[in-house]
């Protein structure tokens, strides 16, 4: 099909439904600036903010000076320097192209993250490459940082890139993620921050024109993670592929906002979030919005968030927002579940004879393992399935802990 | 040489209306390389009967025992009592998603033994059994029973009663939903496990088409909740030519029991 030329008209503040909304959607209405002062200091009556514990991020509402104690480093997966005929390195001044060309800050926290701080680290892809790149992100201490990532892939590259974030830090961090026409690209975002630490983030996703991304999110550490994720297209066949994995215990706040717009034809997308939530005070939000604009003639978008709650004790918020301004698409559906154990999963299992808590275990391992497998890169699945194989043993006797690991 | 004896067992189950009492004093023994029928109309407790034996949360025991070997399964969990001996297979085997069959049958038979099987002979019997019961390899890396038509699943329900060993396997309707074909390769590895380890069968079923295929020593009718009449391989014989109307209580049809 050709590419058909739609002027959207303006939208009329007075009349918003006369002619389809101009801004990204009648929802989300906050303004898009790199000025802190053009937002307001969130506040739980605000939409965007209504499930975030603010009081706790506080730090994160003025710009500030940062420590720089962050640690960066980039290199293959296995550990060897990366081969610079396909990824070259570069640090620029934040305002520096390709600084700052996806999309523009989005809230208060964005805003700020971008004026906090002057350089950005930049990751640029191309080629066929051989082996995941890994940034690692270490954090040193608890003093407030910032940092600015860009990763870039040029047209009809093939590669796949994983960000690890350890170590205890409070971390305002931006990240622009720019992908070519028709390159095949993954990023893996890992949170696995110690007690302690707090993380911010905003990310600014553009998918080239006949280009396929898959975009994982992992948080399992860490006592606040909120990420606000903003996608759109840079021409039609486009294909996103969204997915996230979270594990909140006691007194963690996980969060994360993934922000769809279809604003090229016959793009496909798809966002499955999965979380586990474990003891008194663990809180996680899913907010998911999918935008289809008049622009997007055949879009395919499907968005799905589950929550397995192990405990009583925890929240777990799941929102999912669908605003469709076209209607000649081929799907947009969504599913949203919270809920415990299966009693009849559980029933089978142990029908076997597998005790009630190895049964919960294989059902939250299952929970996962496939969303895990498409992660795509074998040595951070495996990892990743090591950290949830952890946790599930934690408080158990070293004998059992010892069997599990040997599985 | 193992005895599974059900004494004068009552049960209940809870409903949108209240606890409903389904078993009535059900009591039976079944001795190691025993075939039981159990045949009854819709209604009358004998799913009920498979799955307050195995331990079902949603089942209510009242009174009554059934011991296996002298210890009384009700007292137990639903693993202990697979582990005391005792196999359930499902007319309705559950999806459980994520877990591989390779995963979920070395777990299930690690926590059965006490100990995990060595792993050469382990898949060396796993693929010997999936043959016997004309099972594709892939089945081993799907997610159990995710996906299975109604034969797989009870070629997947018999596969682990033959892994695992047990002394009673108490099988629910493992015949509805098989064709002809999976009627008798499914019969042929219930008689195989019988064969190889003296296993006791409780066999609940509405048709006899699959006692042509498992033979049963003794054949039981039961209605409303308890064994109302016991006999010979002829009674089976004998139902199929009368029906259940007979057992019935005065003035029900057997779709009003239903």
């Amino acid at each position: 099909m050709a590419e058909q030329e739609i002027t959207i008209p303006a939208a009329d503040p007075n009349d918003p439904y006369a002619v389809p909304a101009a801004m990204p959607s009648s929802a989300d209405n906050e303004p898009r600036s790199f000025k802190v002062g053009d937002f307001a200091i969130p506040n739980r009556k605000q939409e965007d903010w209504r499930y975030t514990p603010v009081e706790r991020i506080e730090e994160f509402f003025d710009v500030f000076t940062p420590s720089g104690r962050t640690k960066v480093s980039v290199t293959n997966i296995d550990g060897t320097p990366v081969d610079g005929t396909n990824v070259q390195v570069t640090t620029v001044d934040r305002a520096q192209a390709p600084s700052g060309t996806v999309m523009k800050p989005n809230d208060r926290v964005s805003a700020v993250e971008w004026n906090s701080g002057d350089r950005t680290l930049v990751v640029s892809l191309s080629g066929e490459l051989v082996q995941p790149v890994l940034v690692d992100v270490q954090g040193n201490d608890a003093a407030l940082d910032s940092l600015h990532l860009v990763l870039e892939a040029a047209d009809r590259t093939h590669g796949d890139i994983v960000v690890l974030h350890n170590g205890l830090a409070r971390l305002a961090e931006g990240v622009e993620i720019v992908t070519g026409a028709d390159s095949h690209i993954s990023t893996t975002f890992v949170q696995e921050w110690e007690k302690g630490s707090k993380h911010v983030g905003n990310q600014r996703i553009h998918v080239g024109s006949g280009a396929s991304l898959r975009h994982a999110v992992v948080t399992l550490g860490g006592d606040i993670v909120r990420i606000r994720m903003d996608q759109d297209f840079g021409g039609p066949q486009g294909d996103l592929n969204m997915l996230g994995v979270y594990f909140a215990e006691a007194d963690q706040h996980v969060e994360h906002r993934t922000m769809v717009v279809h604003n090229y034809a016959d793009c496909r997308s798809r966002v499955v979030y999965k979380g586990a939530l474990d003891g008194k005070g663990a809180h996680s939000t899913w907010v998911g919005n999918a935008l289809i604009k008049p622009t997007a003639p055949n879009t395919d978008s499907y968005e799905l968030n589950r929550n397995l709650v192990l405990t009583d004790g925890p929240i777990a918020d799941s929102e999912p927002n669908l605003e469709i301004e076209n209607g000649n698409i081929v799907g947009a559906g969504h599913a949203s579940s919270v809920g415990h154990f299966d009693d009849e999963e559980l029933f089978y299992l142990q029908s076997r004879g597998v005790s009630e808590s190895e049964a919960r275990k294989l059902v939250v391992r299952g929970f996962f393992a496939d969303l895990i497998d498409q992660i795509g890169v074998p040595s951070i699945a495996s990892h990743l399935m090591d950290v949830i194989e952890r946790r599930l043993a934690r408080g158990e006797s070293a004998d059992i802990q010892a069997v599990l690991e040997d599985k | 040489m193992s005895t599974l004896e059900i004494k004068d067992l009552y049960a209940s189950v809870e409903t949108k209306e209240g606890r409903k009492q389904i078993l009535k004093g059900a009591t039976l023994t079944v001795n190691s390389n025993e075939t039981h029928a159990i045949m009854g109309p819709n209604g009358s407790g004998k799913s009920t009967l498979a799955y307050t034996l195995a331990g079902h949360p949603k089942y209510f025991v009242d009174s009554g025992q059934a011991l296996l070997d002298g210890e009384d399964l009700l007292k137990m969990k639903a693993d202990e009592r697979a582990k005391a001996g005792l196999f359930l297979a499902m007319q309705y085997p559950v999806e459980v998603s994520g877990v591989s069959m390779t995963n979920f049958l070395r777990t299930a038979k690690t926590e059965i033994d006490g100990k995990a099987p060595a792993i050469r002979t382990w898949t060396k019997d796993l693929q010997a059994a999936m043959k016997n019961l004309r099972m594709d390899p892939k089945f081993a890396s799907r997610s159990v029973n995710e996906g299975f038509s109604g034969g797989e699943k009870k070629r997947a329900e018999v596969l682990q009663l033959e892994l695992l060993k047990r002394k009673f396997a108490i099988l629910d309707e493992t015949d509805s939903g098989l064709d002809v074909d999976a009627l008798r390769i499914v019969s042929e590895g219930v008689n195989r496990a019988k064969e190889n380890t003296g296993l006791g069968i409780l066999m609940v079923t509405h048709y006899t088409r699959i006692l042509k295929y498992i033979k049963p020593d003794i054949v039981h009718v039961f209605a409303d909740g308890r064994f109302v009449k016991t006999g010979g391989p002829e009674l089976a014989d004998e139902l199929e030519e009368t029906g259940y109307d007979q057992y019935l209580p005065e003035g029900a049809t057997e779709s009003a029991i239903a």
